[in-house]
């Protein structure tokens, strides 16, 4: 199977549904004739012209409240953000209009707007650029949020976000976009709430998010060879969520770690941890251990940054803490 | 009629029991007196009878759950009565509190359960489900993880231990890698007898080839016992059981001794010239013990102290004179008592002594046999041991140590002459028992042994 990348992955999701379905139209900062800023919509302009590729002013709440009205009038717009960090200007627009009109009209009102948008960092773009805050979004009834960590999921899931009639909250990773991996050339859709055990194991269930998967898949092949089996499991949308799969993976294990780029406090792994602790308390045989970012801003010097960012020496540090109670 | 059946209450010291095979199904027809379950408690099995006829109902408490005595475990009507509603919505064997029990094990109850949900026992929470399944109280279980937190592994154990199934978790239960298990499968290696030292004590393929090395090496015999050097082994049930009745004696009842020197001459000799007719008559040879238990017997007649037990703020002076005997076994020890010591003529006594210890040793005594007695001897004799103490079998209030016959030199109205003689020791509970009466005790028990005629006066 060919190759491509995360981001040659999202764009060909686009370039199919726009083909198929002319509501479809994109807005953004520089999506237009630069191609965005991670080159998601390389190519676009070129074919769907400016009608449907629109480059968009500096204002997020502007071009963000723009989709909500024109979704709810018929069209399907995406938005591009051009970093999550710029999500709070359009918090508004986001929380009180995109989330709820479906809801407050009774459900005869559909909002049928992709908003993408990425986290991470590592790219040397300081604290207003490099931000993983997207469990925010988990926590707003009405959203869906989706969190790609392979190019084969991101073209799946975008394709599902394209046919879904209400808002999806399309997060991306920007360290992921050069990635590559197989993604067929045909059109496949990855249902929401559906998570894929990216490998399986019997000992520990890590629930990663992002980038953490491969780093976490890193771990369990290393871990593997002194004899313990991690069980790699990606919700792939972290709303909906799918509990079933996350319970019976620790259920089966009894230990679990959750591995999340966000701040750990108030996070995605925060709220699994908590579901687990609720509905499997039973089984747990250990702590639960999160991994993810410290509590403070994302530092701008390159070797904090680095130390900043949950990577394999973290998810081994958690292990070794859960291995005590092997 | 509805009948209520309980588990039993197994002695006096029994707190908790454990049922481990219903005989009869719910729905089966039950003889007032059939056996209906087999009870597990402390040392023993015991068949229960059914306390009335009728249709078993209802099992309340399935096996292998360890409840207190009292409990209600099952439920009689007559045929083709409806079970009433409450026993169809009973809380969880566990919940079930004893209604009625006597004063001291009711307290000691009390105190098991408070300390087992005081919550300060560190157990993770895939542990504490298993202990709750199994009826296992997580402060009997020392925990393997950090602090001492008990581990659901532990727990597992612990539960196999209980089905003897012996100290190690079964084979599929090991931590090992998949090259350290397919090398062990080929070399017909038990991988839970393997130390781990690979992460969490997995079980790694250098860790099969040194097992593998050792098994190969010259002497075999050895590297069983090597091994356990380093290992740490939950206790057995049994070990529990001394464990907890030990320290408890030892803890709470104040031990004093005494000791004398017993010329135990014309008693080898009396021994001597009825062994064989005896052996004829009984069909089994009289020993020193048997002598022994009856001297002690009729002693304690004359000290009825010796025979009690402190039950609160009340000295309980048990009705029956039982003299128990300490039987070691591999797993343990184990005292069957002789009922009414004092009364048994020698040959009862020496023949209810072989079949008790015969069938200490195949771990077929019932409870009434191990918690009848009233008092224990321990007799070392048989070792190179001339003198020792030991603790007291709860509730009891005296032990008689036995050491080894020894050929003494002893001055005697100024000459010197031999003599077989065996140190006794004997050691009370000094809440009620003071040094002077331990001491009458103990004279008179020399006297009675060191003359076996005038022992017999008594009879």
């Amino acid at each position: 199977m060919r190759e491509i990348t995360y981001a040659q992955a999202i764009n060909e999701a686009l370039r199919e549904n726009m083909r198929r379905n002319s509501r479809i139209i994109l807005m953004g900062e520089d999506i237009g004739r630069y191609g965005g800023i991670f080159q998601v919509t390389v190519g676009l302009l070129d074919e769907f012209g400016p009608e449907r590729v629109i480059d968009t002013p500096i204002s997020e709440a502007g071009f963000v409240g723009t989709c909500v009205g024109a979704a709810m009038t018929g069209l399907h717009p995406v938005a591009e953000v051009m970093f999550i960090d710029f999500t709070t200007c359009a918090m508004d627009m986001i929380v009180n209009q995109m989330a709820k009109m479906h809801y407050m009209s009774g459900g005869r009102g559909k909002v049928p707007f992709v908003l993408r948008t990425n986290i991470g960092a590592g790219r040397g773009a300081a604290a207003q650029h490099s931000q993983s805050f997207h469990s925010f979004f988990m926590h707003i009834p009405g959203l869906k949020v989706v969190t790609p960590a392979t190019p084969y999921d991101a073209k799946g899931l975008m394709n599902t976000a394209l046919v879904d009639e209400n808002p999806v909250m399309f997060i991306e990773h920007k360290k992921l976009f050069i990635t590559k991996g197989h993604v067929p050339e045909e059109s496949y859709a990855i249902p929401f709430g559906k998570a894929d055990i990216k490998r399986e194991g019997t000992d520990i269930t890590i629930v990663a998010t992002h980038a953490l998967v491969q780093k976490s898949l890193n771990v369990a092949e290393e871990m593997s060879r002194e004899g313990v089996e991690i069980e790699v499991l990606d919700p792939r949308t972290i709303s909906p969520l799918d509990r079933e799969a996350i319970l019976n993976s620790v259920k089966k294990t009894g230990k679990l770690i959750t591995a999340d780029e966000g701040c750990v406090t108030g996070g995605f792994g925060s709220e699994v941890a908590a579901i687990v602790a609720q509905e499997a308390f039973d089984y747990l045989e250990a702590p639960i251990m999160r991994v993810g970012s410290p509590d403070t801003p994302v530092p701008f010097s390159p070797p904090l940054e680095q130390f900043y960012i949950p990577d394999e020496g973290s998810i081994k540090d958690a292990a070794s803490r859960i291995l005590a109670y092997q | 009629m509805v009948t209520e059946v309980v588990l039993p209450m197994l002695g006096i010291t029994v707190e908790r029991g454990k049922i481990l095979k219903w005989l009869k199904s719910e729905g089966d027809q039950v003889e007032k007196g059939e056996s209906i379950f087999e009870v597990e408690a402390e040392k023993v099995t015991t068949e229960v009878e059914s306390p009335a006829s009728g249709i078993l109902k209802k099992i309340l408490v399935h096996e292998n759950i360890e409840v207190p005595v009292l409990t209600l475990v099952g439920v009689i009507t007559s045929e083709g009565e409806e079970i009433p509603e409450k026993y169809l919505t009973i809380a969880p064997p566990k919940e079930v509190t004893p209604t009625a029990m006597v004063p001291t094990a009711s307290a000691e109850v009390s105190q098991a359960m408070a300390s087992e949900t005081s919550g300060q026992i560190r157990a993770v929470p895939a542990a504490r489900k298993a202990a709750r399944e199994y009826g296992i109280d997580l402060s009997s279980i020392s925990g393997s993880g950090p602090r001492g937190t008990v581990l659901k592994k532990d727990v597992e154990n612990s539960i196999a231990l209980l089905r003897g199934e012996g100290a190690a978790p079964k084979d599929k239960e090991t931590r090992a890698t998949s090259l350290a298990r397919r090398l062990a499968e080929k070399e017909g290696i038990l991988l839970d007898m393997v130390k781990g030292t690979g992460p969490g004590g997995r079980v790694t393929k250098m860790d099969v080839v040194k097992a593998l090395e050792i098994r190969k090496a010259p002497t075999p015999a050895e590297a069983p016992t090597e091994m356990l050097f380093g290992k740490t082994i939950p206790m057995s049930r049994i070990r529990r059981v001394i464990a907890r009745r030990m320290s408890q004696s030892a803890f709470t009842a104040p031990h004093i001794s005494f000791i004398s020197d017993v010329d135990m001459g014309r008693l080898v000799q009396v021994r001597k010239e009825i062994l064989a007719d005896f052996e004829g008559q009984f069909g089994v040879r009289i020993s020193i013990n048997d002598f022994i238990i009856k001297a002690v017997g009729l002693t304690i007649r004359e000290y009825p102290m010796l025979n009690a037990s402190v039950d609160g703020e009340n000295i309980r002076i048990n009705p029956e004179i039982n003299v128990g005997l300490a039987v070691a076994m591999d797993e343990g020890l184990i005292v069957p008592a002789i009922p009414h010591a004092d009364r048994l003529g020698l040959g009862d006594i020496a023949t209810m002594r072989a079949d008790l210890v015969e069938r200490a040793r195949k771990g077929k005594l019932s409870m009434e046999e191990i918690e009848r007695g009233t008092f224990t001897i321990s007799s070392l004799a048989q070792f190179d041991i001339t003198f020792f103490t030991a603790i007291l079998n709860p509730p009891q209030s005296g032990i008689l140590t036995v050491g080894k016959l020894d050929e003494k030199l002893t001055l005697i109205n100024g000459e010197v002459q031999a003599r077989q003689v065996t140190r006794f020791g004997l050691s009370v509970d000094h809440r009620i028992i003071d040094g002077a009466v331990a001491s009458a005790f103990l004279q008179t028990l020399k006297k009675k042994l060191e003359n076996p005629s005038y022992a017999f006066l008594q009879l």
